[in-house]
């Protein structure tokens, strides 16, 4: 709890420098994908290889969310018996994934993209057109 | 503390949506600003069924089988499940940019038109995309500020951009897109069983009613007439030219 409150302070606190913007990776279909490009305004900030983990997790995360097999189809066939109703009480497996994902993304903002001054925006919030990284005014305070 | 909790009971994400829907309970029923269609439609579907099953299935129960009046009650309750989850449900609308987004496609978009002399029109803003070795034109919504994502469409009547669209429906009184097409294809196959169970079910009806009866009989006795009984008592009806009324 400390800690996330600590970010809080971090993000009213900190000035917003710029926004980069990872577009979506249409090459193989149009699943869920973003461009594992490294983008230059992130140069001086992280790591590259520690930012291709991150979007090549959540495009992992997201082909487990689009994936169809067994589980899907039957979870497809009882909803369609019980007219829909039956998602009042359950989540979707859909559903569940994108949570997950959302976890995932504070886990990452907090422990690897706070410390180097930039946020990761869940790409849901955009209706999964880009992943918005926020880079803050480099403060050298300590 | 104090500053997070007082940020999660500030605005909900519906009420800022710039587009022209309107919401209830809370943000959990979205649907078009033009409703009137939706009533018809509503008041069409409950109509016929009631007079079916006040007219036709306690005839039928009795002289067939208990079984139709039950399979058309589980029926009729699958059409309004998926009519009212098409209605309310959200389907699929994209966000619009935010400033610092559209501000950084406008960038993009500049730096690749180039230089356009003054007084002719600039070219039309289209991103090329490669789909699976196709190259796809993703065209750029003006009201949205965003370039579309393939089979997305601006929805003029809702206001928004709606991904894989397919059309306005105001029989619905919704835009049929990804998140509800699922429900919307259930209904339109529902509705259409719907009707051929009723359809069929009254012309057995009247078959059964007619071999009992005769045909004339049976029309006279039908629910057309139900209304109109106490007022025809006393007067001579123009189906019976050789029955006497008193």
């Amino acid at each position: 709890m400390a800690e996330t409150h600590s970010l809080q302070d971090l993000r009213q606190q900190a000035a917003i420098a710029s926004k980069v913007f990872i577009q979506r990776d249409y090459t193989s279909g149009t699943i869920c994908k973003f461009q594992t490009k490294f983008p230059s305004e992130l140069e001086t900030r992280i790591d590259k290889q520690q930012f291709e983990e991150t979007i090549q997790t959540l495009n992992n995360l997201y082909a487990e969310a689009e994936k169809l097999g067994g589980k899907s189809y039957l979870e497809g066939c009882l909803a369609c018996l019980t007219a829909y109703t039956i998602f009042l009480c359950m989540e979707t497996h859909y559903e569940k994934v994108l949570k997950k994902i959302t976890k995932y993304i504070q886990e990452q903002n907090e422990k690897v993209y706070a410390p180097l001054g930039l946020l990761l925006t869940d790409p849901i919030e955009r209706g999964l057109r880009v992943v918005e990284i926020t880079i803050y005014e480099d403060r050298s305070s300590r | 503390m104090s500053a997070v909790m007082i940020a999660r009971k500030g605005t909900r994400k519906w009420e800022k949506l710039p587009g022209k829907n309107t919401f209830c309970c809370d943000g959990r029923v979205m649907m078009a600003r033009q409703k009137g269609v939706f009533y018809l439609t509503l008041f069409l579907i409950i109509g016929t069924c009631s007079l079916f099953f006040g007219f036709e299935c306690p005839y039928l129960a009795v002289h067939l089988s208990p079984a139709i009046p039950v399979f058309a009650i589980v029926l009729f309750l699958f059409v309004m499940a998926m009519l009212l989850r098409t209605s309310f449900s959200d389907p699929g609308v994209l966000p619009r940019a935010l400033p610092e987004e559209a501000a950084f496609i406008e960038m993009e978009i500049e730096a690749a038109n180039g230089n356009v002399p003054a007084g002719q029109r600039p070219p039309p803003r289209i991103r090329n995309v490669q789909i699976n070795n196709q190259i796809v034109k993703l065209k750029y919504c003006y009201t949205c500020k965003i370039f579309r994502p393939p089979r997305a469409s601006h929805c003029s009547i809702c206001d928004n951009c709606v991904d894989r669209f397919d059309h306005h429906c105001p029989w619905v009184g919704n835009c049929v897109g990804k998140r509800n097409y699922r429900y919307f294809y259930l209904f339109t196959l529902s509705l259409s069983l719907l009707t051929i169970y009723i359809f069929a079910f009254d012309i057995v009806h009247v078959v059964l009613r007619s071999v009992d009866s005769g045909f004339v009989n049976t029309l006279k006795e039908t629910p057309g007439t139900y209304p109109f009984k106490p007022r025809l008592t006393g007067e001579r009806s123009l189906w019976t030219p050789n029955q006497p009324r008193n």
